[in-house]
């Protein structure tokens, strides 16, 4: 395949580059904010981004610079931008490289977005368990403090902007945005009800935008170069920019890789991925996250792009590909997944907290060789009644699993429960572990 | 008038208010759509998902609880997809419910029972494994039963948005999920019984009641609460004999649904095996014995007619608690004041609140508040001073919290308390400013408002003109005065600034004003304050006087007091005495009376011969000094009306066996001046008999018949009596302030006592006793009563004395140490525990547990009002013994009356 500029992870590609503000600015690191401080309206950079074509890189894929025009011009008091570093979705590992590795990338696309719509306190809200991320951007805004790239008077241009990094405690649905703004003010990380929305009623009660750490990073490329030149990457005009893929599974070089989108599963898979470990066949792959219903072999060249991907029944969700071969118990792999979702439902409503571990209660008992046909009935049934039901899109996520390894391979299901054990192992399941309650 | 809008629910047409829910405008049309977490008070959480329905346009279902009526909206409650959501919801609730319906105390009032047999569900496919949770509790007094749990947090949001007080979270995740108090021990908070009540399946339930009912065994009273002056519309549920527990309903009552601990817990003094129930007279061996009311009544009619004939009606005092209904109260004074003839009465109205009803009759002209409850809502200022509100007064506390909490009202406080973030709610962590004032000296911080009205030129231009002597005349006296020593000077004048500039402002004040030298004064300044800010006569302003005992207020419109006749109108007043012969047929004496303290002193002087007590135990409410026992010991003729043997009672040489308010038809007169229905839970227990009849009978005996079919007919004798009664309306219509009156006061009237009330008064005496003690009102504990309920016994069943960790520290007390306390007249012997609210160097001692402090405080009668104040006093603190016995749990079973 063609090979193709890289711009998230360039930096960090190149040898010896260890992220700090020296080796940063050494690559053109801060250009673009100094072209936008002062100088360009701030209106004007949130049409650039609307422009741009950039569309969320956390899952939903909602147009960031739509997101940044929705907080109200002249609202009097704070407003805040968050920057949604909680990845925790299973299969997803990129935006943990791009703090990691070059956090100054991440914190001026903040202070532009924040210029953008007014911003002068933001916050860095990092999954608790990345450590060495919340260490690494400690030390890079202390950095950006000391140059005058953060304070009270930035570059000299009056404009002053506070950046602090808040560590999550440990649960998968702080990464859902009112969720972690309910975190974020110090209270038990649950979703709210939307309306209203954090634009207008986020954290604290003020405007607010949430905007994943990749979608941020790609900010300070997009004013260097130009929304004309941003939109003509990819798949324009839907979508456009490159995304970094995470894979993972079966394959043979397992690992981030940032590629234009539109790029096919079977590109990706076979050529940049390395093809399946072990040459066994391809079954199955997530497309997007653990959220992302299963894709198959016969979907292998769709485009990785929003469209085509919710076209063929999944979505591009975080960019998480899990990979897997001929030989993997389908049925497991449901029952794993909603083993995950079961541990991390936040029990705030009633169709996930009771539907996810009844859902694993019968796929843990089919994958014991204790199923009954009827069960394949209730699965439907229970899935159902939590799509579209649930207050936050946890929901529909767990269930994503669940109906597509049904509609895919149904005969799987089936084959476990006429011979009342798992036609793929010879011994029994290992247990699935939880860390924590 | 607020915009509306027409939407359409099952094809039924409706104009709702814009802003309304869909599941509000669907329940004025008679459609209920079932559901749990909603719940009118709480914000919208949406959480269990049973109120889907369809909405037309909107591809999901959307949650009616949460969705706001929008103009042209077509909603559908009942369609077959509808019905299969709110199926499967309540599927999914009962794959891991327990079903133990038949042992659970919600059983017939539940929600889940109730949907679930709308549904007809029939058998589950949940085949699996119910999730249990290990057996918890909260509390001895609140059972939790999580697997009946449907996580809507209701109780978590009431605890938090209506209490402010936080005591309960969900931890955990997905089916595990679990309503949690703070661990590693019992719950610990305002048991308002909140969470029990907005329950709406039988996963929070009262441990007082558990297992003694049926929803359906049980009767229902409305009536009124007989603890604080804040008058809450409660339900009594009975069974046979028994209150078996107590609840409120959302919407209802001034006090909207809400209860407090006292409410909710405190109804077991009722049934307390201590109850009197027949007379006791005192015979030949110098004992009580039990006797008929027909052996004992006649008999007494004597002794008084005897009395009266030998010293003169003069001779014969009485008192009467504050507690009991106003056809008590009224009934008790026609009968001192005619069957007896004698001016020589009081109520417990005296121990404080005749101070702020005096001060607001003599500027004002009415002594009722010019505002409601409404009004503090709407209020977006208001000023707390002296209230202690969320202890002594906990429904107003409310209704201040909502003030600030849901409508972003402006709280000033001038209270003894400091902002601390504990396991209890603390109205100053609301305040946006707060001036610390110690015991005491909460005068002194009025008089310093006052001045701040002067200094920030606050004052009214107009009242200047109009009034231009009393302005200048107020502003010398009051700024002659340095700002108080010790009071933030500045965070004074700010809070008269921020009142000074609210649309609308409520000040509120509280027994530590009242019941401490200067009270009476303190309500006259800060009248001035508001006639001085041009808004005393405002809508929506007014000065509120908060009541302790639920009918205080009403024990001085009754007239049961020394100075009032009915009305009240004074007893100096000549025509008010003509007016009130008409309606009586007699003369009431012309006299002036003696109240509480003086009868005291007669009784001790030999002049008074006979008192009849009703309801009230001043050996134990007033301290040892005031000598109360030995001059009680010196009549001839002591009858006492109680429900239990008190230390008064024991005294006596009649006792007469009383009904509780739970046995009493009649009205209470709450804070507000509202007045409201009494009505009966039980029969009267034992032979006891309601006050009003009991002073009725006694009457008939002595000659000079008070007689009454019922208390209905004592009411309506009221009601053409007293101008405040003759409309009893469903809600409080706020009294007038009387411009003759105010006219009066600004010409001559503030005069009068110009210095008085504007001297420095005597500072804290200076002496060897450092720390100053408060004794109070506590939570949950109010008066005597309260001391029997066991309920209220298991939350507190001991006085501590509270003092600030800091302080605690220096001394080296630990929590259940015992200190030695010294002030100038006695001392006494208490534990010690700690709450960061109580500021360093304050103590505070629970008012219902005051006997451990008997011969501590020396008491000083107000020179105008003769209210006692023996609230406030200096002493040293020495530290006598570590932990043990204070600490342990309450004796399982309280002895009563000793
Ligand atoms: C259950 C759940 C988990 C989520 N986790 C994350 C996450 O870890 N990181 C993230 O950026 N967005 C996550 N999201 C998406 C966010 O809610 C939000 O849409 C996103 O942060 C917006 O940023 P973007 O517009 O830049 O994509 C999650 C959403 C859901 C429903
Ligand atoms: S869908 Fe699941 S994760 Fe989302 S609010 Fe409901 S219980 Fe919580
Ligand atoms: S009883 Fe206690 S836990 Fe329950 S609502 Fe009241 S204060 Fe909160
Ligand atoms: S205990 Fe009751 S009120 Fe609280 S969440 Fe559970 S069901 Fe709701
Ligand atoms: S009542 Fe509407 S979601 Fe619970």
């Amino acid at each position: 395949m063609a090979t193709h500029e890289l711009l998230l992870l360039k930096n960090m590609s190149q040898p010896g580059y260890s992220g700090s503000l020296a080796d940063y600015e050494r690559a053109g690191g801060y250009q673009a904010l100094k072209k936008v401080l002062g100088k360009i309206p701030p209106g004007d950079i949130t049409e650039m981004v609307k422009k741009s074509g950039l569309r969320g890189r956390g899952g939903a894929g909602f147009p960031t610079g739509v997101k940044w025009s929705f907080i109200p011009k002249d609202h009097p008091g704070p407003r805040y931008l968050i920057c949604n570093a909680d990845e925790s979705e299973p299969g997803t590992f990129k935006d943990r490289q791009l703090m990691e590795r070059d956090p100054h990338q991440m914190i001026e696309g903040m202070i532009i977005a924040a210029y953008a719509i007014g911003v002068r306190t933001s916050y860095i809200y990092i999954r608790g368990e990345f450590v060495l991320g919340a260490r690494v951007l400690e030390r890079a805004l202390a950095e950006a403090y000391q140059a005058g790239y953060l304070g009270k008077d930035i570059l000299g241009t009056g404009f002053a902007l506070d950046l602090y990094v808040h560590r999550g405690a440990g649960a998968y649905i702080c990464g859902e945005e009112t969720a972690l703004l309910e975190s974020l003010e110090g209270k038990r990380g649950l979703p709210r009800i939307k309306p209203p929305f954090p634009a207008t009623h986020g954290l604290f009660q003020k405007p607010t935008v949430v905007n994943n750490v990749e979608t941020l990073a790609n900010v300070p490329h997009i004013v260097n170069r130009g929304a004309e030149w941003f939109a003509s990457i990819g798949n324009p005009p839907k979508s456009s920019g490159t995304r970094v893929f995470c894979m993972s599974g079966h394959v043979k070089r397992p690992g981030n890789y940032e590629v234009p989108m539109g790029v096919t599963f079977r590109e990706i898979i076979y050529d940049i991925a390395g093809g399946m470990r072990g040459d066994k066949p391809l079954k199955a792959f997530i497309p997007g996250g653990a959220s992302a219903a299963f894709l198959m072999p016969e979907h292998l060249d769709v485009k990785l792009d929003f469209e085509s991907v919710a076209q063929a029944g999944s979505m591009l969700g975080s960019g998480g590909i899990t990979v897997m071969e001929e030989g993997t118990c389908m049925v497991w792999a449901a029952e794993n997944l909603l083993h995950f979702f079961n541990h991390e439902s936040c029990g705030k409503c009633t169709p996930c907290r009771e539907g996810s571990s009844w859902l694993l209660q019968i796929l843990r008992r089919i994958d014991h060789g204790k199923g009954k046909m009827e069960d394949l009935a209730t699965l439907t049934r229970l899935c159902g009644n939590i799509a579209g039901r649930t207050v936050c899109a946890f929901g529909d996520a767990e269930i994503a699993p669940i109906t597509s390894t049904l509609q895919y391979f149904r005969d799987e299901y089936e084959a476990h429960i006429r011979e009342q054990r798992c036609p793929f192992r010879s011994q029994p399941a290992p247990e699935l572990i939880s860390v924590g309650r | 008038m607020a915009e509306m809008v027409t939407i359409l629910i099952d094809g039924k047409p409706i104009e709702v208010e814009k802003g309304t829910l869909v599941i509000e405008a669907a329940r004025r049309i008679g459609v209920m759509i079932p559901h749990f977490c909603y719940h009118p008070k709480l914000k919208p959480d949406a959480n269990c998902r049973m109120c889907l329905v369809e909405v037309e346009k909107m591809p999901k279902l959307q949650t009616s609880c949460s969705t706001v009526v929008a103009e042209g909206m077509v909603v559908r409650t009942n369609t077959p997809v509808v019905d299969e959501a709110h199926k499967s919801v309540l599927e999914f609730i009962l794959a891991n419910h327990p079903l133990d319906c038949p042992i659970c105390d919600q059983g017939g009032r539940c929600d889940l029972q109730d949907f679930s047999h709308r549904y007809t569900p029939t058998g589950s496919q949940f085949t699996d494994t119910k999730r249990v949770y290990e057996k918890g509790f909260f509390s001895p007094l609140i059972e939790k039963e999580m697997n009946r749990c449907v996580s809507c947090l209701r109780c978590v949001r009431y605890c938090d948005e209506i209490m402010d007080v936080k005591a309960l979270a969900n931890a955990a995740r997905s089916t595990m999920t679990e309503i949690v108090h703070f661990a590693g021990h019992p719950l610990d908070c305002e048991f308002c019984g909140g969470c029990v009540q907005i329950c709406p399946v039988g996963a929070i339930t009262s441990r007082l009641s558990m297992y003694e009912f049926r929803p359906w065994m049980m009767k229902r009273a409305d009536t009124t609460c007989g603890y604080c002056g804040d008058g809450c519309s409660l339900i009594l549920e009975t069974r046979g004999e028994k209150v078996i527990e107590v609840m409120s309903s959302h919407g209802n009552g001034r006090n909207n649904g809400d209860l407090c601990a006292k409410g909710f817990f405190g109804y077991q003094y009722v049934n307390h095996e201590d109850r009197l129930t027949t007379p006791l007279v005192r015979q030949a061996d110098g004992n009580l014995h039990p006797v008929t009311w027909d052996e004992v009544l006649p008999v007494l009619a004597e002794r008084l007619t005897q009395i009266k004939l030998a010293h003169g009606a003069d001779a014969i005092g009485g008192l009467i608690s504050a507690r009991c209904t106003n056809e008590d109260l009224y009934l008790f004074q026609k009968f001192m004041r005619l069957a007896i003839g004698s001016n020589h009465l009081d109520s417990t109205a005296r121990y404080g609140h005749v101070n702020a009803a005096r001060a607001l009759r003599r500027v004002q002209g009415t002594n009722r508040w010019t505002v409601s409850y409404e009004d503090i809502v709407q209020a977006d200022a208001l000023l707390l001073i002296g209230t202690q509100v969320t202890a002594a007064n906990p429904i107003v506390g409310l209704k201040v919290k909502e003030a600030v909490k849901k409508h972003g009202a402006t709280l000033l406080t001038l209270e003894t308390l400091v902002p601390s973030i504990e396991t209890t709610s603390n109205i100053t962590n609301l305040s946006a400013l707060h001036v610390a004032v110690p015991p005491g000296r909460h005068a002194a911080a009025v008089r310093g408002l006052v001045k701040a009205a002067f200094d920030e030129n606050l004052v009214d231009a107009a009242l200047s003109s109009r009034a231009g002597d009393y302005v200048s005349r107020i502003r010398a006296a009051a700024t002659a005065l340095p700002y108080p020593e010790g009071l933030d000077e500045a965070a004074l004048r700010a809070v008269a600034k921020a009142f000074a500039g609210a649309r609308r402002g409520v000040i509120l004040i509280g027994q530590d004003l009242l019941q401490a030298p200067g009270g009476h004064e303190s309500a006259v300044n800060l009248l001035d304050f508001l006639l001085l800010l041009g808004k005393l006569t405002q809508p929506g302003w007014g000065l509120a006087p908060l009541t302790e005992e639920n009918n205080e207020q009403g024990a001085v419109e009754m007239g049961a007091t020394a100075e009032y006749l009915p009305g009240p109108a004074d007893v100096g007043d000549a025509a008010a005495r003509t007016q009130i012969a008409g309606a009586w047929k007699d003369q009431p004496p012309a006299s002036q009376g003696m109240h509480l303290l003086e009868m005291l002193d007669a009784a001790r002087a030999g002049t008074l011969k006979a008192m009849l007590i009703v309801g009230e135990n001043p050996v134990r409410s007033l301290p040892l000094s005031a000598k109360a026992a030995s001059a009680l010991e010196k009549l001839d003729l002591l009858v006492v009306q109680e429900l239990f043997l008190t230390e008064t009672a024991k005294l006596a040489d009649v006792v007469l066996p009383a009904c509780s308010y739970a046995e009493k038809t009649g009205t209470f007169t709450n804070s507000e001046g509202f007045v409201q229905k009494v009505r009966p839970g039980l029969e009267p227990v034992g032979d006891s008999r309601p006050d009003w009849e009991i002073l009725s009978s006694l009457s008939v005996m002595m000659g000079y018949p008070l007689e009454y079919g019922d208390a209905k007919e004592i009411l309506k004798e009221i009601r053409a009596v007293i101008p405040g009664y003759r409309v009893l309306g469903a809600k409080p219509e706020p009294a007038q302030v009387a411009a003759k009156s105010v006219e009066q006061y600004l010409t001559r009237g503030f005069a009068e006592d110009l210095p008085a009330r504007y001297s420095a008064g005597a500072a804290p005496k200076a002496n060897s006793h450092r720390w100053a003690l408060a004794v109070g009102q506590t939570l949950f504990h109010s008066g005597a009563m309260s001391t029997k309920a066991q309920g209220l016994l298991e939350l507190q069943h001991e006085g501590k004395l509270i003092m600030n960790p800091a302080d605690a520290q220096r001394l080296g007390i630990a929590d259940g140490d015992r200190v030695r306390l010294t002030s100038t007249s006695g001392e006494a012997t208490v534990p010690v525990t700690m709450l960061g609210r109580i500021p360093e160097g304050t103590l505070f001692f629970p008012e219902s547990f005051r006997e451990a402090l008997a011969g501590l405080p020396s008491m000083t009668p107000d020179p105008v009002t003769g209210v006692p104040y023996c609230k406030q006093l200096r002493v040293s603190v020495d530290k006598v013994g570590t932990g043990g016995a204070s600490s342990g749990p309450p004796p399982a079973r309280i002895a009563g009356g000793k």
